[in-house]
């Protein structure tokens, strides 16, 4: 791909959000987001018709708090305010990425430096996790995993993300113009689902198809005469239930994320709206070097388990032969 | 979970629910897992692939260099033996060189000495040989003038004139008694 390209790409994809901040000073309002405010707001009615008291205000359009879904954009096309949260944070990866490789030297410096620092520092720990052998085959996805998702954080805690958008009437925010993508549970679910699909394939080649059952129901252990037929059915038990588990994996990585994620934005709007709003940034400030670390600590939660998931399922007990091969190199 | 499991699987609804209330859909479902995938080939192919390139060529650079590193104490060492061991031939064989020229030395200065020595009694004998001769005739010349001083003294005192015969008899007497 050429350089070309790729700033075809970034004012592609500045074209798709130039309809969001077009039009005369405040964007228009999507027919979707006001459909869905409507909705929520019935909801809140409802909800206070029913003596829910201080939910039904918070469900009454949350007026001080970041929406639980990511609004709609477009009628037809799906767009929505995270999903152009994303865009930003491709463009800002591919012009990074250009900038750290473009001129790449034997001794690094600036951009290729970080970069190269940054890329090695998790390559060589999730080498201490699951082994040379996996780490290079599928250090391209836990790589961008680990980086997307911190990106994607950290631009989610830019001042106006998730605060500045659509008001009605009375005004109070309809919906932000930008949204975290990770406070998008559909971000968390690509993301979650995607590795589900990839975690199959790899387990699936790492292992045989035999082998891979066999990992998951066959007994642990050499057992033989009664033990081994007391500990058959013990053990198909324990595959059902990881099968459920494994089952259950995608899920609590989608709502690990989003939940953290969409809480610490939450938060942060939440302190900001107990004080004036002169002083808004007070009360919030300390909560953002938190939502820093959090930030951090989010992505490499997601990685971390990802690559247990899958070391879990391709462990041979044959760390010696990973050893081997570290000494062999 | 599995309370949300159970509760999913006696009413379907349950499921559809949580989908609504926390905005999950298909569409956005898709277009994230669109915008992952490109975000994965992009990362993939501008950022992994050519650092670890990078760092495997470095790597390699670096190991390179602790071969060459070992290979050049190496050579080191074996070039370090061979000069000790080219400087002590060096030395064994200037010390074979110093004594042969010694030994050398002293024969050739032994072979001058001694033919300085014949020289010197060669040259003292032909000295002696001259003086000899010198003095010989130093003596027939003293020997003759003392003979003719008798004979012209004899012809003054006695006033006659002598003949030759007498002259060498004179002489012959003269020198007689003086040899006495």
């Amino acid at each position: 791909m050429t350089r070309r390209s790729i700033y075809s790409i970034l004012v592609a994809l500045l074209c798709c959000a130039m309809p969001v901040f077009a039009a005369e000073g405040a964007p228009a309002v999507p027919e979707a987001a006001v459909e869905q405010h409507e909705a929520e707001h019935d909801a809140g009615h409802a909800a206070a018709a029913h003596g829910e008291g201080a939910d039904a205000h918070a469900a009454e359009g949350g007026h001080h708090a970041l929406p639980l879904n990511a609004t709609p954009l477009h009628s037809s096309l799906p767009i929505s305010n995270s999903i152009l949260m994303v865009w930003l944070a491709v463009g800002i990866i591919i012009l990074f990425c250009r900038a750290a490789t473009k001129k790449m030297s034997l001794i690094p410096t600036g951009f290729q430096n970080f970069a190269e620092w940054a890329v090695e520092s998790l390559y060589d720990f999730l080498s201490g996790l699951m082994g040379k052998h996996l780490t290079l085959r599928t250090f391209w996805f836990f790589g961008t995993v680990f980086f997307f998702i911190l990106v994607n954080n950290y631009m989610g805690l830019i001042p106006g993300v998730g605060t500045v958008g659509w008001k009605d009437e009375h005004g109070h925010m309809i919906a932000p113009w930008l949204r975290g993508a990770n406070a998008d549970i559909n971000m968390t679910a690509a993301m979650a689902f995607s590795f589900a699909g990839l975690w199959f394939y790899w387990a699936l080649t790492e292992n045989s198809v035999k082998q891979f059952f066999a990992h998951i129901f066959a007994p642990k252990g050499s057992f033989a005469g009664a033990m081994l037929a007391v500990m058959v059915p013990v053990f198909l038990f324990v595959g059902v239930l990881e099968v459920i588990s494994i089952m259950i994996r995608p899920v609590a990585l989608t709502f690990r994320l989003f939940g953290n994620i969409y809480g610490g934005e939450q938060t942060l709007e939440s302190l900001m709206a107990l004080v004036p709003k002169s002083i808004a940034f007070l009360p919030a400030l300390p909560f953002y070097f938190m939502e820093l670390l959090v930030g951090f600590v989010q992505a490499l939660v997601f990685t971390l388990l990802c690559a247990i998931f899958l070391k879990l399922i391709c462990d041979h007990g044959d760390h010696d032969h990973d050893h081997a091969e570290e000494g062999h190199h | 979970m599995t309370t949300l499991l159970a509760a999913a699987a006696e009413n379907p609804g349950v499921l559809e629910n949580i989908s609504k209330t926390f905005g999950l859909n298909w569409p956005f479902f898709i277009a994230q897992v669109v915008n992952f995938a490109l975000v994965i080939f992009v990362l993939k192919k501008f950022a992994f692939g050519p650092i670890q390139v990078m760092l495997e060529q470095r790597r390699s650079r670096i190991a390179e260099g602790e071969a060459n590193l070992v290979r050049i104490q190496k050579q080191l060492a074996d070039s370090e033996a061979n000069t000790a061991a080219a400087i002590a031939k060096a030395n064994e064989d200037a010390a074979r060189l110093i004594n042969e020229a010694k030994t050398s030395a002293a024969a050739l200065s032994e072979q001058k000495a001694q033919e300085a020595i014949a020289s010197a009694q060669q040259i003292l004998a032909k000295a002696e040989a001259a003086a000899q001769a010198e003095r010989a005739a130093i003596k027939a010349e003293l020997k003759q003038e003392f003979g003719r001083l008798v004979a012209a003294t004899t012809a003054q005192v006695t006033g006659k004139v002598l003949t030759s015969d007498d002259q060498t008899r004179l002489s012959q007497e003269a020198l007689a008694s003086v040899e006495r």
